[in-house]
């Protein structure tokens, strides 16, 4: 039973340079095929639920064109949508218009996740990104005035030569756009990104942590739910928070993971396998042991952590059996307070070296 | 079997100068092992050589060659060991000591040829590779008639390779080499010069029969320990077993008689049987003295007891393997265990990694010291946390040894510098011959044990060979070092340093170890403190970042993989207090660089 869709449009007008996501540049022919493969793979495997939240990301789904977009809208009519769904879209912000946002609006969006990533001239160079602030906050007002009143926006930092007073500059321009949450992310070197090929160097670790407490405290009003999320309170991405629940959700289309039945599957990155119906590449059956690491790895990324009622009822078994967390709480890597283990706030920054003795 | 009609010999020869290939070819002349098969059994042994040492195969071979049974005893494993030669030259009467005509005299030829000598055996000089375009053969003649006193007329040439002189070689063992002591109706004593643990037949015995028999049924016992044993089988190789019902005085071969108990038996005891009991074990086969110890410690604690199971089985072919327990408070429990050389503890590291899947840390190696307190007594320690407190000791003796440096004479300048670095003494160059040196200095053993014979081959470019004997103990100035991670004293890290080293030891040593442990989640200062003095220092930095920015639902998997492998990296680690420890930390201490 999943109550929770994610959805992948694996096209962009542009690639950036840091993207490992399934991507393609914009091709009008294969978002026709790629449409109607979408549709067969959700009429084989979905079981009729009724869906809590649907995530439609990429890619750029705002890189369709209106009449392709009236296509999505009427395949996701197969979904039976809950009263109160929450039904997310992944815009690039030089996408956004009157047209587009009236469309998304007719289809039951009602939170936008806006990639704007920096405003920095050095860092959008690197990126082979454009945006502007002038735009930027015209765009807003804009979704405002269309009725959009839950809207994340992306940040990265610690591109390559940023300084603090770069990131400083571009967390104010975004604060001044005043979204309900917002996500950020140092950059990740990823395998076959053109940013790995040309052999970028990262940020000095001890900038990028600086930078890091820099954004925390600037954003101390917000709820710091996830280690690299902030939302206004009531403002939690709660598709985001079906993953770090370790929660079971359907993934279609192209590249995309779900979790259902017990089972992790991950679809082919093929284009062509995918328009032939050869859809899943990999699949694991997710055991109750593994099933318990998988929880402890992504519920402590939720900085309110593991509530061990919940571990108990779902596992049967207590945390402090499934794991050995002494040394872990006596260290204050991890704190256990009434009902909740989490990582304390200080560590999470390093919080792969308390998981890895966690698992 | 005629007693006047048997041979025992064994090949003495420094590393590469073809001691392996001779032997093959006997087996092939004396028709031991026929052409094909010595295909097979050539590719066997060079794997086997570089694994485990030639031991297994060829140990003891029995062969037929005019009439004559001729007993090969091979000297096992690398030619640096040199106590494993001397107990294969405790059972022969002769040995064919082999020089390459393109190298000549090696250090270890020497060193062979000493022990041999020690032994009473009767030598007999070959030079082989003769067939090689870069034979000297006249030179190599000249050394061996300067150097080593031998007659013209004795030398043999061969080629191992091509069979060229072989034979030449088996006539002057039959005829030179003279044949064992009848000593039949004596009191029953047979030397253990090699065994091994097989899985159905328990621990199977090599000896030399030297005086009286034994008998399949006979009682054995152990003159050392006293266990006895019914003999089941008996046999000899050829090199295929071949059971026979009784081993004569003179002869060479196996025993099994179903032994469980590894820890009664000890290669160079003696057996003798109950029947027909000797009142006094056997001479002539010296105990080695381990000279280099070490903890060597599971990095998992739970495989303590595998640990000491694996340390048991190799030292029944391994006698000069010491070991008693040891506790650190940093490592936990393993064991002390002393070692002839660092080669020696390099094989028995990798043995214990690689045929019993062990993962083991090894302690910086330690010399025996003779500490004199002020109280006028004294004692002997072989660990550097056995060292009484400073105020309370007189002096200190460690040992030293006399090198043999062979080398081409364009490396004198840089040999010497090496020598005077590592706290040598000069004592004397000998020129072999225009071109070519052996230089003795008398060194402190613990300075070989770093890292001098890799600085030798590198300073020489690999022309130099070396070789040492121990010469007795001398007073040094010396001081017992001790390393703090995170401001306590890891015990496990401490060494005794010559007083005038201390301080640039001290800081390569922390300064190494500042590369080697990774970053933690605390700052971490590393000191090498003289008593209570800090005499360096060098802080780890705080691990800042080891974080996945981002996870979502096409992540998980990935991310998961990930994390399991950091968790695999981990295990590699030992938990030291509270810091992550990588195993090539403990043995940093080891070299310079």
């Amino acid at each position: 039973m999943a109550t929770s869709v994610y959805i992948h449009i694996p096209f962009c007008k542009k690639i950036c340079s840091y993207c490992d996501f399934c991507k393609f540049i914009y091709n009008e022919k294969w978002v026709g095929a790629y449409l109607t493969a979408l549709r067969n793979e959700i009429k084989d495997r979905y079981m009729d639920e009724e869906i809590n939240t649907l995530y439609i990301g990429g890619g750029t789904p705002s890189s369709l064109s209106i009449s392709e977009l009236k296509r999505l809208f009427n395949i996701l009519k197969l979904f039976h949508y809950s009263p109160n769904i929450e039904f997310t879209f992944e815009c690039n912000i030089e996408d956004i218009n009157s047209d587009l946002l009236t469309i998304l609006k007719e289809g039951g969006v009602n939170r936008l996740s806006i990639g704007i990533e920096s405003f920095n001239k050095n860092n959008l160079a690197f990126m082979e990104r454009n945006a502007d602030f002038k735009d930027a906050k015209m765009k807003m007002k804009l979704c405002r005035n269309l009725g959009f009143n839950n809207i994340n926006l992306d940040l990265m930092y610690a591109l390559p030569n940023e300084k603090m007073a770069d990131l400083k500059k571009d967390l104010n321009y975004i604060l001044k756009l005043n979204p309900e949450h917002i996500s950020t992310y140092s950059l990740i070197l990823e395998p076959h990104t053109k940013a790995y090929i040309n052999e970028t160097s990262y940020a000095s670790e001890e900038l990028d942590y600086k930078m890091y407490l820099y954004i925390c405290k600037t954003l101390d009003n917000a709820n710091h739910y996830e280690l690299s999320n902030f939302a206004i309170p009531g403002y939690e991405s709660k598709h985001n928070l079906v993953y770090w629940n370790n929660e079971e959700y359907y993934g279609f289309g192209l590249g995309a993971s779900g979790y259902i039945d017990g089972i992790r599957y991950t679809n082919t990155r093929s284009f062509k396998k995918y328009l032939l119906g050869d859809v899943v590449k990999e699949k694991e059956l997710v055991n109750k042991t593994e099933q318990m690491k998988y929880e402890v790895i992504l519920g402590l990324r939720k900085l309110k952590g593991i509530n061990k009622k919940d571990f108990q009822k779902k596992y049967n078994i207590s945390i402090h059996e499934a794991f050995d967390l002494k040394k872990l709480i006596k260290n204050k890597d991890l704190i256990e307070k009434k009902e909740y283990i989490y990582i304390n706030p200080d560590k999470l920054y390093v919080m792969n070296e308390i998981l890895a003795r966690i698992i | 079997m005629d007693k006047e009609k048997i041979r025992n010999f064994s090949i003495i020869a420094h590393i590469d100068h073809g001691k392996s290939t001779l032997a093959d070819r006997i087996l092939e002349l004396t028709g031991a092992v026929s052409k094909r098969e010595m295909k097979d059994q050539l590719l066997d042994s060079m794997d086997l050589e570089r694994e485990r040492g030639i031991t297994i195969k060829l140990n003891a071979v029995k062969l037929n060659y005019k009439g004559y049974t001729i007993n090969l005893i091979d000297t096992p494993g690398h030619v640096d060991f040199s106590y494993e030669v001397s107990r294969s030259l405790a059972a022969c009467e002769g040995a064919i000591l082999v020089v390459d005509a393109s190298q000549g005299i090696e250090a270890q030829t020497l060193a062979n040829l000493y022990l041999a000598l020690d032994n009473d055996l009767k030598i007999i000089p070959v030079i082989n590779k003769i067939d090689l375009p870069n034979a000297n053969i006249p030179k190599v003649k000249q050394e061996l008639i300067d150097v080593l006193g031998f007659r013209e007329e004795e030398i043999i040439l061969c080629s191992a390779k091509t069979g060229e002189g072989v034979q030449d070689i088996l006539d002057a063992v039959i005829e030179r080499i003279p044949s064992p002591l009848n000593l039949e109706k004596e009191k029953t004593r047979a030397l253990i010069f090699d065994s091994y643990y097989d899985a159905y037949r328990g621990v199977v015995l090599l000896v030399k029969v030297v005086e009286g028999k034994i008998k399949v049924g006979s009682n054995i016992k152990m003159m050392a320990t006293g266990s006895t044993y019914l003999v089941t089988e008996l046999g000899v190789k050829t090199p295929k077993e071949e059971l026979v019902s009784e081993l004569k005085s003179g002869e060479v071969g196996f025993i099994s008689a179903s032994i469980k108990d590894i820890s009664t038996i000890n290669v160079g005891d003696t057996i003798t049987t109950t029947d027909n009991e000797a009142n006094l074990p056997l001479e002539g086969y010296k105990e080695m003295k381990p000279m280099v110890f070490s903890g060597l410690f599971p990095t998992e604690p739970n495989k303590f007891d595998d640990l000491r199971e694996a340390i048991e089985k190799l030292k029944l072919n391994d006698a000069a393997l010491k070991y008693e327990p040891e506790t650190s408070e940093a490592l936990g429990f393993g064991f002390r265990v002393g070692f002839l050389g660092l080669l020696h503890m390099d094989v028995i590291m990798s043995r214990l990694e690689r045929e019993f899947n062990l993962n083991i840390i090894a302690t910086s190696p330690s010399v025996v010291y003779h500490i004199y307190l002020t109280d006028g007594t004294s004692l002997i320690i072989d660990s550097p946390n056995k060292m009484p407190d400073q105020v309370k000791i007189n002096y200190i003796e460690e040992p030293y040894i006399l090198t043999n440096i062979i080398s081409p004479s364009e490396y004198i300048g840089s040999i010497m510098e090496l020598c005077q670095n590592k706290r040598g003494i000069y004592k004397s160059v000998d020129y072999l011959d225009p071109t070519r040196v052996n230089i003795h200095y008398e060194i402190p053993l613990s300075e070989i044990v770093y890292d001098f014979y890799d600085k030798l081959k590198s300073y020489t470019k690999g022309y130099a060979s070396f070789d040492y004997e121990l010469i007795g103990y001398k007073v040094s100035n010396l001081v017992k070092m001790d390393i703090l991670l995170n401001g306590e004293v890891i015990d496990a890290l401490s060494i005794i340093v010559h007083k005038d080293f201390a301080y640039s030891k001290g800081k390569s040593i922390v300064t190494k170890l500042q590369k080697l442990i990774p970053r933690q989640m605390f700052q971490i200062p590393i000191q090498a403190s003289i008593g209570s003095k800090i005499i360096a220092r060098e802080n780890i930095s705080a691990l800042r970042k080891n974080v996945l920015a981002k996870c979502y639902g096409g992540d998980v998997s990935r991310k998961k993989k990930l994390l399991e492998a950091q968790k695999e990296g981990k295990k590699k680690m030992k938990m030291v207090g509270s810091v992550e420890v990588p195993q090539e930390a403990f043995l940093a201490i080891l070299s310079e660089e």
